[in-house]
C-alpha cells in the first residue's frame, strides 16, 4: 500500500495540468481531492499505528547489495506523512483560488504534486538509498517550485541558491550514510540489511563505537543541516521565498525543510547519546533557534519575516533531538504538528494579504481589522499559536520544549545553553508576531491600503488558512487524548523505544510553565517597542547570502579557468589529457598488479610473410611521423591498416580483416576530402621539448596498452569465453558466425551501446563543422547568456 | 567532384551492385562473414563514390534520405527489438526467432532485426559525415548549396 501511496501520488501529478481550465477554483478543491485521498488512506492506518504496529513494504532488486525499494510507516512517518497530504490539500485547494489569473497554475500544480510524492517517499522510506534518491527529488522539484517565476531574476537566484545548497549537502549526505551502511556491516550487520533503517537502529550500540561513526555523523549533519537551513546553510531559504506563496506554505511549514529534522529524527535512536551528536545539535540548533527570531523581527516583508521564523523553529527541532531523551523526542514531534499548522496558515494568510492588498510590506500596510475581519481572526490564533500563549497548541509545544530543557541529562553547559536560547527565540516570536499583527491589521490605513478595495477573500480562499488556525484552537482544548495517541508512536520512534505520553495544556504549576508566562511577560514588554527595536541597528544579520554569491563567484571562475585549460580546442591537448588520465587509472593499478600476468611465449611456427607484415606496423607508423607531406602521411598510415587487416587474414578473422579493410578504404577517403586543407608541407611548429615530451607519452602509452593486451591474453585466472561462445553459438544464437552472434546477440547490449555513441558522435561533428562560424561570445567570462549569475542584471 | 569519364561511369554501374552487396553482407552476416557493420559501411561506401564522381548535391538527389534521421531510427529500431522479450519477464534483449527459414533471406530473428538497425546507423553516420564534408565550404566552395536537408 505504502508503495501504491508514493506512487499514486508521483504518477497523478500530470492531472495538475487540469489548472489551466477554468473556473481555476474548483478546479483546484477538486484536486486537492488527490491529497485528501492519500490523507485519508494513510489516517485509517492510524489505530494499527497508536497500537504499536507498523507496516512494511520492500520491492527488492538487488538484494544482494542491499537495493531495494522499502518502504516502512511507523509512527514518525505516519506524523509527516498525514502533515504533508493534510497540509497539500489545502494548500492545493487554496492554490486554485490564489493563482486564478496565473497561466501557469496547471505547470505549478504538476510540480506540487511531484514536491508531494517525492517528499511522502522521503517520510515513508524504509531503505536509507530509497530515502536518498527521495531526498534528491525534493530538491530538483523544489527548485521548479522556488524557481517558478523564472522571468524575475530574483526567483532565479533563489531557486538557483537553494538547489546548490541543498545538492551539495545532498552529496555529502550520501556519502554519509554509505560510510553508515559501511560501518554497519563492519558492526556483523548483513550488506542486504545494512541500508535499512530498522537494522541500523537495532546496531545502533555497536556502530557508534566504529571509527567511521564520526565521519558518518558529520556528513549526515551537513546534507540535514543544508536541508533544513541550519545557520551557517540558512540564507537559502528566505531565498527561496521567491516562490510562489501556496509553494513557500507548503515547502516552509510542513515539508521541505522538515525532511533534514525527519532525518535527524529518523536516525536519533542509531546514532544519538553521544556527545559529537547530541552538542553539535543543541550548538547549531540553538544559535539557528536565536539568531532566526532575533533576525525575524526586523523584516518588513512578511514573507520574509515568516521566513526567518521558520528558520528559527528549525533550529528549535534540531536543538531538541540533539536534547534527547523522552521529553526531547515528545517535544519534536509536538513542535513539529504545532508547527506546521500554524506557519502553514500564517503563510496562506500573507499571500491573501499580498492578493488583496498588493503588497507584502508591512510598512504599507494598516487597518485591515476595518475591511478583513474574518482575515484577521484567522492570523490572530495562528500568530497566538506562535508565541506561545496558553490554550493554544503552540503553548503545548513551547512547555514541551522548555521541560525536554529542563529535564535533559546532558552533562553541564548544553541544558542551560538550550534553555537561554528557548527563552531568547521565544521573546523573539513573541516580538516578531505582534510586530506583523500591529502594522498590517491595526492603526490607521495607510495610502496604499486605502488606493485598494479590500474585502475579505472568498471562501475558496480563506478556508485553507482557517482550518489549520483553527486546530491549533481546538486540539489542545478538546483532541489532546486523541493527538497525544498518534504522537505518541512518533515521539517513540525518535526515543528509539516505545513508550506513550500524554499532552496537556495545566496540570500544576512547575518551573517550565512559569518560564513560559515570565516570557510572555517580557516578550509583552519588548513588544510594545518593536518600532524601535527593529529600527535597532545592533541586530545586523549576518547576510550569508552575499558571502554564498562571493562563493559562487570564485566556483565560476575556478570552472571557466579549468575549462579554458582543458577544453583549448585543439585535438592534440585533448588527446594528451586523455592518455594521460588513461594512464594514471589504468596505468598505475596495472603496474601495481598486473604485471605479473605477461608472459611472452614465441611462436615456433612463425612465418617469414607473417614477420614482415607485422614488421611493416612499426614502419609505416614511423614513416607517417616522418613522413613531410600530406600525401606521403595518408599513404603511411593506410599501410599500417592494411598490415593490420591482413594480419587479421592470416589469423583467420574474415570479419575483423573485412570491417578493418573497409574502415581502411573510408577513412582514406575522408582524408581525402580534407586533403585541400592540409599543409602540403609539414612543418615542426611545437618547441623541441614538446615533440619529446610527446614522443616519450606517445611511446609509453604504446608500451602500455602492447602489455596490457599481452596481460589480458596471458592471464590465466580466468576461464577463456571463446570455447563457451564457439559450443553455443549455433545452439543459442542460431548463428555458425561466432563474431556475429557475439555482437548481435550475446553482446547486443554492448552494440546498442555502440552505435549510440555513433550516432552521438555524427552529432558531435555536425555541430562542429556547421555550428562553428556563429559569432563568438564576447563577454570576457566566457559564459553564454543561459548562465545567470546570482545577483546579476538580467540586461546583458 | 572530379570530372573524370571513367569514375563516371564505374560509379553509375557500381552503386547498384556495391548496394546489392551489402544488403547480401547484412543478411549473410549471421552464419558467414558479414553482418549489420560491415554491410553498412559498404552501402555508405557506395553512395560515397557517388558523391565523390557526381557531387554532392547529384548525390543528394539520387538517393533521397535524410542520414541524420537514418542514423537515429537505426539506433532507435535496434533498441526497439529488445523489448519484445521484456512482456515474456526475460532480460532486455533477449532473441526471440522464427523456426522456419524464409527462403532467401535466411532465419529471421529478433538479433538479425538488431543488425539491421546497426545497419542503418552506421549507413547513416558514414554518409552523414562524408556529406558534411564534401559540403563544407572552406574545402569545396563550388558545391555550397542551400542547405535543406534535416
Amino acid at each position: 500500500m505504502l508503495l501504491w501511496i508514493v506512487l499514486f501520488a508521483l504518477v497523478t501529478s500530470p492531472l495538475g495540468l487540469l489548472g489551466r481550465r477554468t473556473p481555476r477554483p474548483l478546479i483546484g478543491w477538486g484536486l486537492a481531492v488527490l491529497p485528501l485521498s492519500l490523507f485519508v488512506l494513510l489516517a485509517l492506518q492510524i489505530p494499527l499505528i497508536a497500537s504499536g504496529g507498523r507496516l512494511d513494504e520492500a520491492v527488492p532488486w538487488v538484494p544482494a547489495m542491499g537495493l531495494e525499494l522499502r518502504f516502512s510507516l511507523d509512527g514518525l512517518g505516519m506524523l509527516f506523512a498525514l502533515i504533508i497530504t493534510g497540509i497539500g490539500t489545502l494548500i492545493v485547494g487554496y492554490a486554485g483560488a490564489y493563482m486564478a489569473n496565473d497561466a501557469g497554475l496547471g505547470r505549478f500544480l504538476v510540480y506540487m504534486f511531484l514536491f508531494m510524492g517525492a517528499m511522502l517517499g522521503v517520510v515513508l522510506a524504509g531503505n536509507i538509498l530509497t530515502m536518498f534518491v527521495f531526498w534528491e527529488l525534493t530538491s530538483i522539484t523544489s527548485y521548479l517550485l522556488i524557481g517558478y517565476k523564472h522571468d524575475y531574476p530574483d526567483a532565479r537566484r533563489g531557486a538557483q541558491q537553494s538547489l546548490l545548497i541543498t545538492g551539495i549537502g545532498g552529496l555529502a549526505l550520501l556519502l554519509g550514510l554509505l560510510i553508515l551502511a559501511a560501518a554497519a556491516q563492519q558492526v556483523g550487520v548483513s550488506v542486504a540489511d545494512s541500508y535499512r533503517f530498522d537494522a541500523l537502529i537495532a546496531a545502533g550500540e555497536q556502530i557508534r563505537q566504529t571509527a567511521l561513526y564520526a565521519p558518518a555523523v558529520a556528513l549526515i549533519f551537513l546534507g540535514c543541516f543544508t536541508k533544513s537551513a541550519q545557520f551557517p546553510f540558512h540564507f537559502w531559504l528566505p531565498g527561496a521565498m521567491q516562490a510562489p506563496t501556496p509553494a513557500s506554505a507548503f515547502l516552509h511549514s510542513a515539508t521541505m525543510v522538515k525532511a533534514g529534522i525527519y532525518l535527524l529524527a529518523r536516525l536519533s535512536p542509531a546514532l544519538g547519546e553521544t556527545l559529537l551528536w547530541n552538542g553539535t545539535l543543541v550548538a547549531v540548533g540553538g544559535f539557528t533557534f536565536v539568531f532566526g527570531s532575533i533576525v525575524a523581527f526586523r523584516q518588513y516583508d512578511i514573507k520574509a519575516l515568516l521566513a526567518y521564523t521558520t528558520l528559527s523553529m528549525l533550529g528549535g527541532l534540531v536543538m531538541m533531538i540533539g536534547l534527547g531523551g523522552k521529553y526531547g523526542a515528545e517535544a519534536v514531534v509536538t513542535g513539529i504538528l504545532a508547527h506546521a499548522l500554524y506557519k502553514s496558515s500564517l503563510f496562506m494568510v500573507a499571500g491573501i494579504i499580498d492578493h488583496e492588498a498588493g503588497t507584502r510590506d508591512l510598512n504599507k500596510l494598516g487597518a485591515l481589522r476595518r475591511y478583513m475581519p474574518i482575515t484577521m481572526v484567522v492570523t490572530a490564533i495562528a500568530l497566538l499559536s506562535q508565541m506561545g500563549i496558553p490554550i493554544l497548541m503552540g503553548f503545548v509545544s513551547k512547555e514541551w520544549m522548555l521541560k525536554a530543557a529542563l529535564e535533559s541529562s546532558l552533562p553541564a553547559p548544553w541544558p542551560l545553553v538550550a534553555l537561554v536560547a528557548l527563552v531568547i527565540g521565544a521573546v523573539g516570536y513573541i516580538i516578531a508576531a505582534w510586530r506583523l499583527f500591529r502594522n498590517a491589521f491595526l492603526g490607521e490605513p495607510s495610502p496604499t491600503v486605502q488606493k485598494h478595495h479590500l474585502v475579505d477573500p472568498k471562501w475558496s480562499m480563506l478556508l485553507s488558512p482557517a482550518v489549520p488556525s483553527a486546530l491549533s484552537l481546538i486540539l489542545p482544548l478538546g483532541l489532546l487524548p486523541a493527538v497525544s495517541s498518534l504522537l505518541s508512536p512518533a515521539a517513540s520512534a525518535v526515543y528509539g523505544a516505545p513508550f506513550t505520553f500524554e499532552l496537556y495544556l495545566y496540570r500544576e504549576v512547575n518551573t517550565a510553565l512559569l518560564i513560559s508566562l515570565g516570557v510572555i511577560a517580557v516578550g509583552a514588554l519588548f513588544a510594545t517597542q518593536q518600532q524601535r527595536l527593529a529600527a535597532h541597528k545592533i541586530i545586523a544579520s549576518i547576510d550569508g547570502a552575499v558571502v554564498f554569491d562571493k562563493m559562487i563567484e570564485g566556483l565560476l571562475a575556478f570552472a571557466t579557468g579549468m575549462t579554458r585549460m582543458i577544453q583549448s580546442g585543439r585535438l592534440r591537448t585533448y588527446l594528451l589529457y586523455v592518455v594521460l588520465v588513461f594512464m594514471l587509472f589504468v596505468g598505475t593499478p596495472f603496474v601495481a598488479y598486473g604485471l605479473d600476468d605477461i608472459r611472452f611465449v614465441l611462436d615456433e611456427n612463425l612465418r617469414f610473410y607473417e614477420v614482415v607484415i607485422t614488421a611493416l606496423i612499426p614502419i609505416s607508423v614511423i614513416a607517417t611521423i616522418a613522413a613531410r607531406s600530406r600525401l606521403g602521411a595518408i599513404i603511411a598510415i593506410g599501410v599500417a591498416g592494411a598490415m593490420v587487416a591482413l594480419i587479421f587474414v592470416l589469423f583467420s578473422a574474415p570479419d575483423l580483416a573485412l570491417t578493418q579493410l573497409l574502415i581502411e578504404v573510408l577513412s582514406t577517403v575522408f582524408l581525402l576530402f580534407v586533403f585541400s586543407v592540409l599543409p602540403s608541407r609539414f612543418a615542426s611548429l611545437s618547441p623541441a621539448w614538446v615533440r619529446w615530451r610527446d614522443a616519450v607519452i606517445a611511446t609509453v602509452f604504446g608500451v602500455m596498452m602492447a602489455l596490457l593486451v599481452l596481460a589480458t591474453s596471458s592471464n590465466t585466472d580466468f576461464p577463456s569465453l571463446a570455447p563457451w561462445f564457439l559450443a553455443n553459438s549455433l545452439s543459442e544464437g542460431k548463428g555458425a558466425n561466432v563474431v556475429n552472434v557475439i555482437l548481435v546477440d550475446f553482446r547486443g547490449f554492448d552494440t546498442l551501446g555502440e552505435i549510440t555513441v555513433l550516432f552521438i558522435a555524427v552529432l558531435g561533428i555536425y555541430g562542429l563543422l556547421r555550428f562553428r562560424r556563429v559569432k563568438p561570445d564576447e563577454r570576457a567570462s566566457g559564459r553564454d547568456a543561459q548562465t545567470i549569475m546570482p545577483g546579476e542584471d538580467l540586461n546583458l | 567532384m572530379y570530372e573524370s569519364v571513367i569514375l563516371r561511369t564505374v560509379a553509375r554501374v557500381m552503386m547498384p551492385l556495391l548496394l546489392l552487396l551489402s544488403v547480401f553482407m547484412l543478411l549473410r552476416g549471421h552464419n558467414l562473414p558479414g553482418g549489420g557493420f560491415i554491410g553498412g559501411l559498404l552501402a555508405s561506401a557506395a553512395i560515397i563514390m557517388q558523391i565523390i564522381a557526381f557531387g554532392p548535391t547529384f548525390a543528394r538527389k539520387v538517393i533521397r534520405v535524410g542520414y541524420l534521421n537514418m542514423a537515429a531510427f537505426g539506433v532507435f529500431f535496434g533498441a526497439i527489438w529488445g523489448l519484445p522479450a521484456l512482456f515474456f519477464n526475460l532480460p532486455y534483449m533477449d532473441a526471440f526467432w522464427i523456426n522456419d527459414p524464409i527462403p532467401g533471406i535466411g532465419k529471421i530473428g529478433t538479433p538479425v532485426l538488431f543488425d539491421l538497425g546497426v545497419f542503418f546507423t552506421v549507413v547513416g553516420v558514414t554518409t552523414r559525415v562524408a556529406l558534411l564534408l564534401a559540403e563544407e565550404p572552406e574545402l569545396f566552395p563550388m558545391y555550397v548549396q542551400a542547405e535543406t536537408e534535416e
